[in-house]
């Protein structure tokens, strides 16, 4: 019995990390996030607090509070950030219908970014002052502007266009499935397969309108960096592709058609 | 000549009789109509009560039953060939399950919107 264990033990004990990463995935990144989410707006409250008593007040105690608030505060968020960053890492990750490279492209530069916030983290610790502190906050803040939002937003676009061409995939499948049946059953000659065919053709323009959707959607989002209002910039790119999903179910709805056009016989309907 | 009656022990106790007779139906009277009484302002406390209670508590608004949406069976009446064909079925069944996929995919994703957070460090 121990023998048997004995491999399972030295992985456990030599490669804890290993066993780690087996059980984390998206649903435990997401709730090491809005764990740190719930923490930072209770310790938001506090600082809030903490900071009207300084101003009120201005007594050496108040002024204490108010850096040992603000201190956690902004170290919570650093972590809220950190946490945020490696959930879209993993749902990333498990998001089928985007290719490896773009993957390891973003996953690279979701590492680097939940980096920065460990380091500028612990850099907050040193602040003697509220002033020092105020100074070191406002860098994460400035880096939130200037490349944190942007790459969450695109990672955010890039999991809907994950699953976009994913389903876009899966009908190109079947439509490939038809054809070779279609082929199949013109050869034989025993049922007229005109309708189909013109159907089978709807239907492959369906998914062309669904790549002038997605075409339009991709040069919103490249103007992301460009734009201040980045929120606002996702969001036309998501509404188009929410118009180009549209196609997409015109484009099986179509294909369902050509189905019951095969299983009926020739003049009945 | 008005003939008086002899008999004075029965004449007293018949007017006792009387009295007690006459007194009965008052009194059971003013009973029934204090009891009367007491049931009105206890009716018009109850009616009260609800009147209050019907202008606090707001109405129930009627809320539609969910009614079920029938599903449309698509029968085909004349068969062809092809109608239990494998590959026919099979494909019919995939995309079955591709319309799921489609109808269930979520586009907003508005679980995995970026944190709100307060960015404005001031003293």
């Amino acid at each position: 019995m121990i023998k048997k264990l004995a491999p399972a033990l030295f992985l456990l004990f030599v490669f804890p990390s290993f066993v780690f990463a087996q059980d984390f995935d998206f649903n435990r990144a997401n709730s090491d996030y809005l764990y740190n989410l719930s923490l930072y707006r209770e310790a938001h409250q506090e600082y809030v607090s903490a900071k009207e008593a300084y101003l009120k007040y201005k007594t050496l105690t108040s002024k204490n509070t108010a850096l040992e608030k603000t201190l956690r505060m902004t170290q919570l968020r650093d972590e809220v950030v950190r946490t945020y960053l490696i959930a879209l890492k993993m749902k990333l990750g498990e998001t089928p219908g985007i290719f490896s490279d773009d993957k390891n492209v973003f996953n690279l530069k979701l590492d680097n970014e939940a980096d920065w916030y460990l380091k500028h983290k612990e850099e907050l610790s040193s602040a003697a002052t509220l002033g020092d502190l105020a100074n070191l906050a406002k860098v994460s803040s400035t880096r939130y502007s200037s490349r944190s939002e942007i790459l969450i937003y695109q990672t955010l676009y890039k999991i809907l266009l994950g699953k976009e061409f994913t389903l876009k995939g899966e009908i190109e499948i079947q439509i490939e499935a038809i054809r070779e049946k279609l082929k199949e059953i013109k050869e034989k000659g025993d049922k007229d397969i005109s309708l189909p065919e013109r159907w089978l053709l709807e239907t492959e323009n369906r998914l062309l309108r669904f790549e002038e959707k997605v075409s339009a959607s991709q040069a919103i989002m490249a103007s992301i960096e460009k734009n201040t209002y980045r929120e606002s910039v996702y969001r036309k790119a998501q509404l188009l592709l929410e118009e180009g999903h549209q196609y997409l179910k015109e484009a099986n709805r179509y294909l369902k058609e050509i189905i019951r056009e095969i299983k009926t016989a020739d003049g009945n309907y | 000549m008005e003939i008086i009656n002899q008999d004075f022990e029965n004449i007293l106790h018949t007017e006792k009789e009387e009295k007690k007779k006459k007194l009965i139906p008052k009194k059971m009277m003013l009973l029934g109509g204090l009891v009367l009484i007491f049931l009105l302002i206890l009716i018009l406390l109850e009616m009260s009560s609800v009147l209050k209670q019907n202008r606090v508590v707001p109405r129930l608004l009627p809320t539609p039953t969910p009614s079920p949406i029938p599903t449309l069976v698509e029968k085909i009446t004349n068969q062809s060939f092809y109608a239990t064909d494998s590959a026919v079925l099979k494909i019919e069944n995939e995309l079955k399950k591709i319309e799921e996929k489609l109808d269930n995919t979520d586009l907003k994703e508005s679980s995995l919107n970026p944190p709100l957070l307060d960015w404005k460090v001031e003293f």
